[in-house]
């Protein structure tokens, strides 16, 4: 990264990996849902 | 193909394409230099609450509709939305504190864009609960179509609360009657990602829609057993 950028790359890997557990959980949670109606 | 079947090819599709959407945002855009790392937040905030207004604008529609024609698809289709919305505004209101704490200093602020769209989430909550709670399919159906009407009023406010409001949260950039004021690069990845999550809406509101059919007909065969 250069010089004089903000390091704030934790905040980028945080939102990155929280929509991806919202969106796959969700994604999983249907799928069960309706296997079972 | 059934509908189940085909919501479901749809959804592992979109996802298999989040993962892409992630490896061209991560590793293969510039990091912008003033917010940095960050800014990159950008490519799965912005679409997120495109599909969470995507998704109450369609509710609203579906709410009109089911008012004019009684058609009960329009119900089961506006009750699929609000849930699918739910999830994306979930998205949307985790990764926008994720970006405004490092760029703006503050993990929240009371402003007009955040509060309203906090308030569309509690309206796709209300929504839910509201349908949860009426037992009675025509009275909820009735109910649940106008506060998705409320909803649907909401988004113009929403959208355009940057322009009439002091607001910390940046105007449009994409959506505006001007030219998109990013480069090119960028554009491709945030055009891409919003094709993308347009995709795993459209999955998500199809398996739910098969999955309020199926309900339907094993409560209408319980009730005739």
């Amino acid at each position: 990264m250069p010089e004089g950028m903000p390091q704030n790359s934790g905040f980028m890997v945080a939102a990155y990996i929280t929509a991806a557990v919202i969106l796959v959980t969700y994604a999983f949670l249907l799928y069960r849902r309706t296997l079972k109606p | 193909m059934t509908l189940l079947k085909t919501g479901r090819w749809i959804t592992a599709v979109a996802l298999a394409l989040l993962a892409a959407v992630y490896v061209r945002a991560l590793a293969f855009t510039p990091i912008e230099r003033a917010q940095g790392a960050a800014q990159k937040i950008f490519y799965i905030h912005v679409p997120s609450a495109w599909c969470a207004m995507l998704a109450m604008g369609l509710v609203g529609i579906a709410g009109i509709l089911y008012l004019l024609l009684k058609d009960p698809r329009f119900d089961r289709f506006g009750e699929a939305s609000a849930e699918v919305g739910t999830a994306f505004s979930c998205v949307m209101l985790t990764t926008g504190p994720l970006w405004g704490k490092p760029i703006w200093g503050t993990w929240w602020t009371w402003d007009a864009r955040l509060t309203l769209t906090l308030f569309l989430f509690l309206l796709f909550l209300g929504y839910l609960l509201l349908r949860g709670a009426v037992t009675d399919r025509g009275l909820r159906a009735r109910y649940s179509a106008v506060l998705g009407i409320c909803g649907l009023v909401l988004l113009p406010f929403i959208h355009l609360s940057v322009y009439f409001f002091r607001t910390l949260h940046p105007q449009p950039i994409v959506l505006k009657p001007s030219a998109p004021s990013l480069p090119g690069s960028m554009l491709v990845t945030l055009l891409f990602s919003f094709g993308v999550f347009t995709l795993l809406y459209v999955g998500f509101v199809t398996q739910r829609y098969a999955l309020a059919v199926l309900r339907e007909s094993a409560e209408s065969g319980g009730a005739h057993a």
